[in-house]
């Protein structure tokens, strides 16, 4: 019954987008409340065809033709559901928060409309049932994310950041752009005979061709789109959007960073996991870059004071683990889709948590810098505790959610590395999971323990921010332990509704199949990221905390070229901003205004000169009269007119 | 379907635009009914129009000149149609933008009403004599828009596009003379009709591959230089430029359209019996086009002058999905033209409301206006996302197209395309559209406010539009598609016997 108003699950919340949108500005909270009510109705829905599809294991699928060879649809399968119900969910919570955090605000009408939109892009983008229109909702959300991240565009910062993000995900758009082409060419090329109401670039369309392309193909193909999916979720190189991406309202840091946006680029993996997994190399690529980026962004959570900027980078990083879990699936087959899907809806539940959290002590104390914060848990307890839940979760602290999520991911790349696909992954993962955890309670311990830095002010936030906050620290902490197993079955087996038979393709992508034989995990494997995620913790209590037994100049000073570099983001806006897009691309831009003016154009006045070689009797013509022009018109005409005349008098030509 | 309707649609215009003329105080009301009258036509004509035919409907055909073989002949196709729709609603668009236009206004509107008549009878003409004539009739209100209401260098600029413009044509002339006078038809008689020519061309047997090479050139030129594609395109930034919002409007949506009607009507029936090597040169062309009209839209800063640019750049998609010769490419192709027509008339609107509130359209001289005219910036924004292709939007689907259809045939191309061009053409619009509407508002434009309602609705209704096609296409590019068959359907048929 539910699944029949599937549609209203996006429909909804554009309505909201068109009534806020209009009507906002006089309605109470610029019309906020529409646009929490039409996500909640969404979550509702999506709940509703939940318990209908999940019984029976069935999925749910409408396609109509759109033009050409294209079409539109809805596919909610497992896959699809759970990022439904967590899209729905959490967007539920932050446009709640919202009501209290853009409290007076004079465009709150415009926040509520463009969050609306916002939202009904991202839930587009996950119950498409081709690539196209994955694509299509796909630039709706980065559309939406330039609007919101700019949306104090009065602020020249925030003008930049926006356009930042958009460029930035554009890049890794064209690559996905390329590789639908290039995946829409070879499969027309094969010829396919379509049964009635199938299409092109359904899933279950190119989930059937994998076998038919060639291998070479599918290997570009799986690179382009997976550099769409470095552009969207920040993967390095292409993740230096989302640091920046905090210009806008927090609860638009929480929506980008947690339930939408950075999520679809490794929804995107995952829905096309075949096709990663059939082409040769494509799950080393990602498994590295995803590695390497969790790593990577960790190393610059360490030394960030911007509280945002910290759980930025540890969004990058949480990402790049997502990624490697899904890459790591050389090793594991599809059962990796439900480990790294796992970890993306824990990660949105306690990501969107913190930032939450940050919004709720950055509107008391009225700053980012944790420098000038300190002892805050003393005036705001609801923020700080849950907040604490938050951390606990993403340090992996045991039982958590984050603990079953990431440790499994963990515990897969070791596998990889066991089973001969190499090991940098888990030493990329393990590493970043110490600095993960450093990292977190350095922000927790430096915002909510000790001594007050700075004169701010001091009130905990409104209940209708902190409800939200209770409940996201309720499944943050909570939610992991019941539903793992059951998750990974049910995401992990996806693909078997769509009858992909994983060991055909692993030939193709030169994968060993080795099921049921899993390496055994010595015990020490087992328990590191235990280990690990404490020791961090212990480690930051030790260097920041009212324990403290250590001060982090001893390990750091000013002068310090790594600390710098590190300050300094590895110099990647340098590189981007100032050479390549200011250097390189606006040099070329330059260097074609020259020869357009110069050469072509140049040419041209230069041909007109000799042709027109009486250029001085031109002059005297040119008399700038228009009325002159227009009698050498009108005389052209009347001698037109007189020759066809005198030709239809019979005068031979 | 009211007889004549064809006739009716560019006579009412031409009607209309002597009393306008004649009328100067009633002008614009003139305007806007003799500009109602064709668009309820055109409607109609789309609603009564057999989309799954390829046959010329609402065909009207009387002699005119019997003796050298003129007739008056008009018909529409799914070639034609899109780009009369496309023609009156952008012209009555026009009138509504220009409500407020003051300056010898009678002129004005006369001058709006008559270059409508000469582009539908473009879009219709099927006798290669009517062509020429309609086709040089629209030069004439262009030149006078430019010439009367234009910027400071009015004169330079309008006779520049005069002469470049005309020598083009009369290139095409020349090549539409030698079509004439080396072909009889069966009764040994003399014909101008275009349809029998073009089917003639492929009989080895009047025209020898020279001879038909050389009126190929002569037919590309005349109507790359229309397109403009590079490099015969430096015409149009200082036509642009100097002319007034409604000129370049009617410029870019309509005039170059004229040249890409001209490769589905003329140009692509003659490619099967020309050398295939001016496929690969209408890629080429197509292709630096697009990126190098990007760059070149980067590096302006007469936020204008970009607008003019990233024409060229998008007209380019029509050249390279022409050339990639596959239903889907030369589809996406028609559908751009249509596309950019719409998207266009935005932007143009766009840089003509800040020129005359602002004052200027230099991009560094602006900045925040979107503080003081939020309707504005909405539709702006609205225009500069369709125009950098987002999805949703007519521009995408007309992009994507011509991109999907044309990697089969032009990988390369394509993907110099899409690297190349896409990621370009999204920096000049978001950084124009920062320094332009985004940051903290300049001092000197504390009072600017929303310009207008007639500016805003007729915008407005752009915009209503360019989503609808973006979100329906198949409203239209079935039509196009059923257009398309019969053109790329000789080089099938080649490549299936693996001639080529």
């Amino acid at each position: 019954m539910y699944q029949d108003y599937a549609y209203l699950i996006v429909g909804l919340p554009i309505l909201a987008f068109v009534l806020t949108i209009f009507l906002g500005w006089h309605l109470p909270k610029g019309g906020g409340f529409i646009t929490v009510l039409a996500t909640f109705a969404g979550f509702i829905l999506s709940f509703g065809i939940f318990k209908e599809i999940y019984p029976n294991d069935e999925i749910v699928h409408q396609s109509m033709h759109w033009f050409a060879s294209f079409n539109a649809g809805i596919l909610i399968d497992p896959l699809a559901i759970v990022m439904l119900l967590m899209v729905t969910f959490v967007c539920t919570m932050i446009h709640t928060y919202a009501l209290g955090y853009m409290e007076g605000d004079p465009g709150m009408a415009r926040y509520f409309a463009e969050a609306g939109l916002f939202t009904a892009a991202m839930l587009g983008l996950v119950f498409s049932d081709n690539l196209l229109q994955l694509f299509i909702f796909w630039e709706l959300v980065g559309l939406c994310s330039y609007l919101l991240i700019g949306f104090w565009y009065r602020k020249p910062s925030a003008a930049s950041a926006a356009k930042k993000a958009f460029l930035v995900t554009r890049v890794g758009d064209v690559m996905f752009l390329a590789g639908i082409i290039l995946l829409y060419t070879n499969m027309v090329k094969l010829n396919l005979v379509l049964p009635e109401g199938a299409y092109l670039l359904q899933f279950q369309t190119i989930y059937d061709s994998l076998t038919l392309i060639p291998p070479d193909q599918l290997t570009w193909i799986a690179v382009l789109l997976f550099g769409g999916a470095v552009g969207k979720s920040g993967q390095f190189p292409l993740h230096v959007w989302l640091p920046d991406a905090m210009e806008g309202p927090t609860t638009v840091s929480a929506m980008i960073h947690a339930a939408t946006m950075v999520t679809a680029g490794v929804y995107l993996v995952a829905r096309m996991f075949p096709l990663f997994y059939a082409a040769p190399n494509g799950l080393m690529i990602v498994a590295y870059v995803g590695a390497f980026t969790a790593l990577f962004a960790a190393t610059m959570g360490l030394v960030m004071f911007d509280i945002k900027r910290v759980l930025a980078y540890s969004t990058v990083s949480q990402l790049g683990y997502m990624m490697a879990g899904l890459g790591v699936g050389a090793a594991m087959g599809a059962f990796s889709v439900g480990v790294s899907m796992f970890h993306l809806i824990g990660h949105s539940f306690f990501k969107a948590l913190l930032f939450l959290c940050a919004g709720s002590v950055i509107h008391a104390v009225g700053t980012n810098d944790m420098r000038e914060m300190g002892g805050v848990l003393k005036h705001m307890k609801w923020t700080g505790l849950t907040m604490l839940a938050g951390s606990l979760t993403l340090a992996g602290f045991p039982l958590t959610t984050g603990f079953f999520s990431k440790d499994e991911i963990i515990v897969t790349a070791y596998e990889h590395g066991a089973m001969g696909f190499g090991w940098l992954p888990y030493v990329f993962a393990i590493v970043a999971a110490l600095l993960t955890a450093i990292y977190t309670f350095r922000l927790w311990f430096l915002t909510f323990d000790g001594e007050a830095r700075s004169d701010y002010h001091k009130h905990e936030s409104p209940w209708i921010m902190l409800g939200p906050l209770v409940i996201l620290a309720l499944f943050a902490l909570f939610m992991g332990m019941p539903t793992q197993e059951n998750f990974y079955h049910y995401v992990g087996n996806n693909f078997e509704h769509y009858g992909v038979d994983f060991d055909e393709l692993a030939v193709i992508g030169g994968h060993h199949v080795e099921h049921a034989a899993h390496v055994h995990e010595p015990f020490i494997i087992k328990i590191l990221p235990i280990i690990i995620g404490v020791g961090g913790i212990i480690i930051a209590a030790l260097f920041y905390s009212r324990w403290k037994r250590f001060d982090p100049g001893m390990v750091t000073s000013e002068g310090d070229p790594l600390r710098k570099i590190l300050l300094k983001r590895y110099y990647q806006n340098e590189i981007y901003t100032l050479w390549f897009a200011e250097k390189v691309v606006y040099g070329i831009a330059l260097v074609s205004n020259m020869i357009d003016l110069k050469i072509i154009d140049g040419t041209v006045n230069k041909i007109s000169a000799i042709s027109v070689g009486f250029g001085g009797s031109l002059r005297k013509i040119q008399t700038g009269v228009i009325q002159n022009y227009l009698t050498a018109v009108v005389l052209g005409l009347a001698v037109l007119l007189i020759l066809i005349q005198l030709a239809s008098m019979g005068v031979a030509i | 379907m009211i007889d004549n309707a064809i006739s009716l649609m560019i006579a009412i215009p031409l009607i209309a635009a002597v009393v306008a003329f004649l009328n100067g105080k009633a002008a614009k009301y003139v305007a806007l009914i003799g500009s109602l009258v064709p668009l309820a036509i055109s409607l109609q004509m789309f609603q009564e129009f057999d989309k799954t035919s390829n046959a010329m409907q609402f065909v009207e055909s009387y002699d005119w000149v019997p003796a050298i073989g003129v007739k008056y002949t008009v018909g529409v196709d799914g070639i034609g149609l899109p780009l009369i729709l496309l023609s009156t609603i952008v012209s009555i668009l026009v009138v509504v933008y220009s409500w407020g236009e003051e300056k010898r206004s009678n002129q004005f509107f006369a001058l709006l009403l008559l270059n409508e008549v000469g582009v539908l009878g473009v879009f219709t003409a099927l006798d290669f004599f009517l062509f020429y004539i309609f086709w040089e009739i629209v030069l004439i209100p262009m030149f006078f828009l430019i010439g009367i209401w234009g910027g400071p260098r009015k004169d330079y600029a309008a006779i520049k596009f005069f002469i470049y413009t005309h020598v083009a044509s009369l290139i095409m002339l020349l090549s539409i003379f030698a079509l004439y006078f080396s072909y009889r038809t069966p009764e040994g008689l003399r014909t101008f009709d275009m349809l029998t020519l073009l089917e003639a061309t492929g009989d080895s047997a009047i025209f020898s591959p020279m001879l038909l090479n050389v009126i190929f050139i002569g037919l590309l030129f005349g109507f790359l230089v229309k397109m403009p594609a590079v490099p015969f395109h430096t015409w149009l930034p200082d036509a642009h430029v100097e002319a007034p919002t409604a000129g370049s409007v009617l410029l870019a949506a309509l005039l170059l359209k004229m040249g890409g009607y001209g490769l589905f009507r003329i140009v692509m029936p003659m490619l099967p019996n020309v050398s295939t090597h001016y496929i690969t040169l209408m890629a080429i062309i197509g292709v630096v086009s697009i990126v190098y009209g990007g760059f070149l839209a980067l590096s302006q800063k007469d936020l204008k002058k970009m607008v003019a640019y990233s024409s060229v750049s998008h007209m380019g998609y029509v050249l390279l999905g022409a050339g990639a010769l596959s239903v889907l490419s030369v589809q996406g192709a028609m559908f751009q033209q249509f596309s950019h027509g719409l998207i266009t008339c935005v932007l143009f609107m766009s840089a003509g409301t800040i020129q005359h509130t602002a004052g200027t359209r230099i991009i560094s001289e602006l900045g925040g206006l979107a503080d003081r005219m939020p309707k504005f910036a909405v539709l702006m924004m609205a225009g500069f996302m369709a125009s950098l292709g987002l999805p949703g939007m007519c521009g995408f689907v007309a992009e994507l197209s011509v991109l999907a259809g044309s990697y089969e045939n032009l990988p390369i191309y394509v993907l110099i395309t899409i690297f190349g061009g896409i990621a370009v053409t999204a920096g000049y619009h978001l950084w124009a559209m920062q320094k332009v509407m985004f940051g903290p508002i300049l001092k000197k434009y504390l009072d600017l406010k929303d310009p207008h309602s007639y500016e805003i609705l007729s915008m407005s209704i752009l915009v209503l539009l360019i989503i609808y096609f973006g979100v329906q296409p198949a409203t239209i590019t079935d039509i196009m598609g059923v257009a398309a068959e019969p053109l790329v359907e000789p080089f099938i048929a080649v490549a299936a016997t693996g001639v080529i």
